[in-house]
C-alpha cells in the first residue's frame, strides 16, 4: 500500500453525523468525561458488540467487579474507534488490560485492511498507556447461512492472530463458542439478528472472557 | 396527507442487503415461520426499539405472559415494516392487539410523511385484522440534547394524534415526555446511546403499555359475550 493511497480502516476518522442528532460525538464526549473519576482496570472498546454486552446482567455479573469500563459505539468501524481512542478516550486513565472488538462493520474493505486498522489501534494503545497490554478478540461469524462476510472476518482473525505474535504487549483470544451449528447456520437464539449476541450468546462469550482476564489481571508481568 | 401511493414513507420495500449477509431477509422468513405455530394474543412489530425489548426481562416478566410475538428488526423503516405485512407476517395468526413502534429510522422522509407511512400500516391492520385493537407507540425523543429529530419525532407524534383515531381501533400511547430531563438533555441511565433504552428506559414504558394492553385484552372477552347475546 503506497502513501498516495491510504488505507481508510487505518486512518483515524470521526463518524460523520448523517442523521442529525449528534449522537456519536455525544457518546464520545461522554466517555471523555467518564473517564476522569474513573480507574478502570479494564477497558472495553469497539462497536455494538461492545456495547451490548454493558446492558445485559452478564455484564454486572462478570465484568463490573474488574473495574471495568465500557466504550463501545453501535456501528463503529476500526478507523472510528481508531479516532475515538487517538482523542482523549485513553488520556485520563491507566487501565491494565484493554479488550478490543471490532471490525465487522468495516463493510467494503478487505480483510488486509482491517487487519491493518486492527493493529493501528493497538499501536495507538500501545503510545497512550505504555504498561497496558490489548487483548483482540475474534471477530464472530454473521448472517443465519454461510456468506462471504463470514470469510472475511475468519480471514481477519487470522491474520491478526498472526501480526499479534510478536508483539509483547497485544494477544488475540478467539471468543467463538461454536456459534456456527454442522449445517452451517447460526441461530437467533445465540444471535438475535444474526449479528448481534441474545443474553445465552454473551453467556457463552464471555465466561471464557472472564476467565482469561482474571488470569491476565493476576499475572500482571507474564507474556 | 394520509397513506397514499404518493408518499414515499408509505411504499413498502424490502431491506437491500448491502452488506452482503442477507440478514434482514433471514429475519423475516423466520417470523413468516413463527406464524404458523404461534397463537399471539399480542403482535409487537417495528424496528430496534421492538427488537431490543425481547432481550431485556422486562420482556418475559411482563410482555410474554400476555402472549405475545416479537417482529423487531434493527434499522426498519414505515416501507420496510409494510413489506414485511404485506408479505407473510400477518399469516396464520390473529393477534387481539399489535403493538407497532417505528418511524425513527425514516431519515429520508418528512414528518408528515412518516406519520403517513404509520398510519398506512395501521390502515393495513385493520383490514387484515378487524378484530384488533392497533396500539402505536409514539416515536421517542432523539440525542442527548435539542436537535432537528426531536422536533421532527414531535411532529410525527402530532399528526399521528389527530389521524389514527379515524380509525376507530387505532390509538396513540406517546410516552416521549418521560425521557427528557428539564433541561432538555436525555440521560445515558435511560438511553444508552440517547436513542435505543437501556433496561431502566423499557422499565419506565412497560407499566403504561401493559397497563393499556391489559385492559384491551380484558375487554376484548366481554365484546364477545355482548355479540353472543
Ligand atoms: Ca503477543
Amino acid at each position: 500500500m503506497s502513501a498516495e493511497d491510504p488505507n481508510p480502516a487505518a486512518t483515524p476518522t470521526p463518524c460523520e453525523d448523517t442523521q442529525g442528532d449528534g449522537r456519536w460525538i455525544s457518546l464520545h464526549n461522554r466517555f471523555v468525561s467518564d473517564s476522569k473519576d474513573k480507574e478502570p482496570d479494564v477497558l472495553f472498546v469497539g462497536d455494538s458488540l461492545i456495547q451490548l454486552m454493558h446492558q445485559f446482567g452478564i455484564w454486572r455479573q462478570l465484568f463490573s467487579p474488574l473495574h471495568a469500563l465500557n466504550f463501545g459505539v453501535g456501528g463503529d468501524a476500526t478507523q472510528h474507534v481508531l479516532w475515538r481512542l487517538s482523542n482523549g478516550e485513553l488520556d485520563n486513565i491507566s487501565p491494565k488490560v484493554v479488550v478490543l472488538w471490532v471490525g465487522t462493520n468495516n463493510h467494503g474493505q478487505t480483510a488486509e485492511q482491517i487487519c491493518e486498522g486492527i493493529m493501528a489501534i493497538i499501536q495507538v494503545i500501545k503510545n497512550k498507556l505504555p504498561n497496558a497490554r490489548t487483548l483482540v478478540l475474534g471477530i464472530l461469524p454473521r448472517g443465519k447461512s454461510p456468506n462471504a462476510l463470514r470469510e472475511r472476518n475468519a480471514k481477519v482473525n487470522k491474520l491478526v492472530q498472526e501480526a499479534v505474535l510478536s508483539l509483547p504487549h497485544a494477544s488475540f483470544l478467539n471468543v467463538d463458542p461454536g456459534f456456527v451449528h454442522s449445517n452451517g447456520s447460526i441461530s437467533h437464539h445465540d444471535m438475535y439478528d444474526y449479528l448481534h449476541l441474545t443474553p445465552q450468546g454473551y453467556q457463552a462469550v464471555c465466561e471464557p472472557l472472564h476467565a482469561h482476564l482474571k488470569s491476565m489481571l493476576d499475572k500482571p508481568a507474564e507474556n | 396527507m394520509s397513506g397514499d401511493d404518493m408518499n414515499p414513507a408509505a411504499v413498502a420495500q424490502p431491506v437491500k442487503d448491502l452488506q452482503g449477509d442477507d440478514r434482514w431477509m433471514s429475519q423475516h422468513t423466520r417470523f413468516v415461520q413463527e406464524c404458523k405455530d404461534a397463537e399471539p394474543d399480542v403482535l409487537f412489530i417495528g424496528d430496534s426499539m421492538i427488537q431490543l425489548m425481547q432481550h431485556y426481562d422486562v420482556w418475559r416478566e411482563v410482555f410474554s405472559p400476555l402472549h405475545a410475538l416479537n417482529f423487531g428488526i434493527g434499522g426498519d423503516t414505515t416501507c420496510n415494516v409494510l413489506w414485511r405485512l404485506q408479505n407473510g407476517e400477518l399469516q396464520n395468526i390473529r393477534p387481539k392487539v399489535v403493538v407497532l413502534w417505528v418511524g425513527t429510522n425514516n431519515h429520508h422522509h418528512t414528518a408528515e410523511e412518516v406519520a403517513g407511512g404509520i398510519l398506512s400500516i395501521a390502515q393495513l391492520l385493520t383490514s387484515r385484522l378487524p378484530k384488533a385493537k392497533i396500539v402505536v407507540l409514539g416515536l421517542l425523543p432523539r440525542g442527548e440534547r435539542p436537535n432537528p429529530l426531536r422536533q421532527k419525532n414531535a411532529a410525527v407524534n402530532d399528526f399521528l394524534r389527530s389521524w389514527l383515531p379515524r380509525l376507530g381501533q387505532a390509538l396513540l400511547l406517546d410516552l416521549s415526555a418521560e425521557f427528557v430531563h428539564s433541561d432538555g438533555t436525555i440521560g445515558p441511565q435511560v438511553m444508552f446511546d440517547f436513542l435505543h433504552l437501556t433496561a431502566a428506559g423499557y422499565r419506565t414504558m412497560a407499566k403504561p403499555l401493559s397497563d393499556l394492553l391489559l385492559h384491551i385484552l380484558e375487554e376484548t372477552p366481554e365484546e364477545k359475550r355482548a355479540s353472543a347475546v
